[in-house]
């Protein structure tokens, strides 16, 4: 199938496919709805590091020095909750939609 | 009863939910706290609604740099206490309310005792500390929490029935820093518009609350949409709280 071969990468890995939705602040410095190839395997973290790359300032934004996810950071899967300490071993499936979200704390 | 000036006054909101939800909100009482951003829609909107008792905190003065978006403060009020400013406004805009406005800074020693037998707490905070201890106090009485928050043009509402819906500390387990943060005031206009909407569906048992439901408003964009919220099992602040089988608006 076209869209299969499509979906290998130079490994010959079938690849997956998900699409990265930033809001509020995050959504301004990185864009938004991003869909993206990546290989079996990657973890939340690691993709969503990639990502934020693009632009030191939306990276400084979600994480921190150490590079990992400010706390206060909320991130979804397919519109459940998944826990920042766990995004670096949860693997990314075909189809993810992942949402990354900064509360925001003005009245 | 309703006197003759109040069925003229509600008559075109009682073509929606009837003398019956007239009543219920006549009968409610709204502890709102903060008049500053988002205190100030939901306020006036809830008093010219005719929510029969609103009780509205704030510590602050009204200072020039709170006037491009605290609709309730005047440029004459500046230097004035902002709990009196929003009484007079608040009991202009319906006389025939009540209005407690309480010039208290609002912590863990006075928070029940402020919030008493409320039947709803609207967040019209400006920090998570605070926001925080509103969600310990609703999940102790099981009163309803109306929350809003707001940031430049970028605004965050969700409805908490304690026990039903994810609290706050569920969805929100961390505070974001603490900040001067930009804000255009139409921004809180239409955060606190959709906390006070929620309030009076609520009241009246009219439509779908946003149970569950984070609705995430983008000013930039002109797009809202919403994220599905669940209840953490592990929440440190409503985790061993059974599910109670309540009908909201539904007022025993």
């Amino acid at each position: 199938m076209w869209w299969y071969d499509n979906k290998k990468n130079n490994t010959g890995e079938e690849e997956v496919t998900v699409k990265i939705r930033f809001f509020a602040r995050f959504r301004e410095l990185l864009g938004t709805d991003i869909v993206t190839d990546v290989a079996p395997g990657t973890m939340f973290t690691s993709l969503i590091t990639t990502v934020a790359k693009k632009n030191p300032e939306g990276y400084a934004a979600i994480f921190d020095e150490t590079g990992a996810f400010h706390e206060f950071v909320i991130l979804m899967r397919n519109g459940k909750r998944i826990d920042i300490a766990d995004a670096d071993k949860t693997v990314i499936a075909d189809g993810d939609e992942i949402a990354v979200f900064p509360p925001v704390a003005g009245g | 009863m309703f006197s003759q000036r109040e069925l003229e006054r509600y008559k075109r909101q009682m073509m929606l939910f009837g003398e019956e939800g007239q009543e219920r909100l006549k009968k409610a009482h709204i502890f709102i706290t903060g008049a500053g951003g988002l205190g100030s829609p939901v306020s006036i909107y809830l008093a010219v609604a005719g929510i029969g008792t609103i009780t509205i905190i704030d510590m602050d003065v009204v200072d020039q740099t709170n006037l491009n978006r605290q609709i309730l403060h005047y440029d004459r009020d500046i230097g004035r206490k902002k709990t009196a400013s929003a009484e007079e406004k608040l009991q202009e805009l319906n006389p025939d309310i009540i209005i407690n406005a309480i010039d208290v800074k609002i912590d863990e020693s006075n928070a029940i005792n402020l919030i008493g037998n409320a039947d709803g707490i609207v967040d019209a905070m400006d920090n998570y500390p605070t926001r925080y201890l509103l969600n310990d106090v609703a999940i102790a009485k099981k009163i309803p929490l109306f929350h809003g928050g707001i940031r430049g043009f970028y605004g965050q509402a969700t409805t908490i029935i304690p026990g039903t819906t994810p609290c706050l500390k569920c969805i929100f387990p961390k505070a974001p820093p603490k900040e001067v943060f930009p804000v255009v005031g139409v921004t809180p206009g239409i955060i606190g518009t959709i906390q006070a909407n929620e309030v009076i569906k609520y009241l009246t048992d009219s439509g779908e609350l946003l149970l569950g439901r984070l609705f995430i408003w983008d000013g930039l964009q002109s797009h809202g949409e919403e994220i599905c919220v669940e209840r953490n099992p592990a929440c440190k602040a409503c985790g061993g709280m059974t599910t109670k089988k309540t009908i909201p608006g539904k007022k025993k």
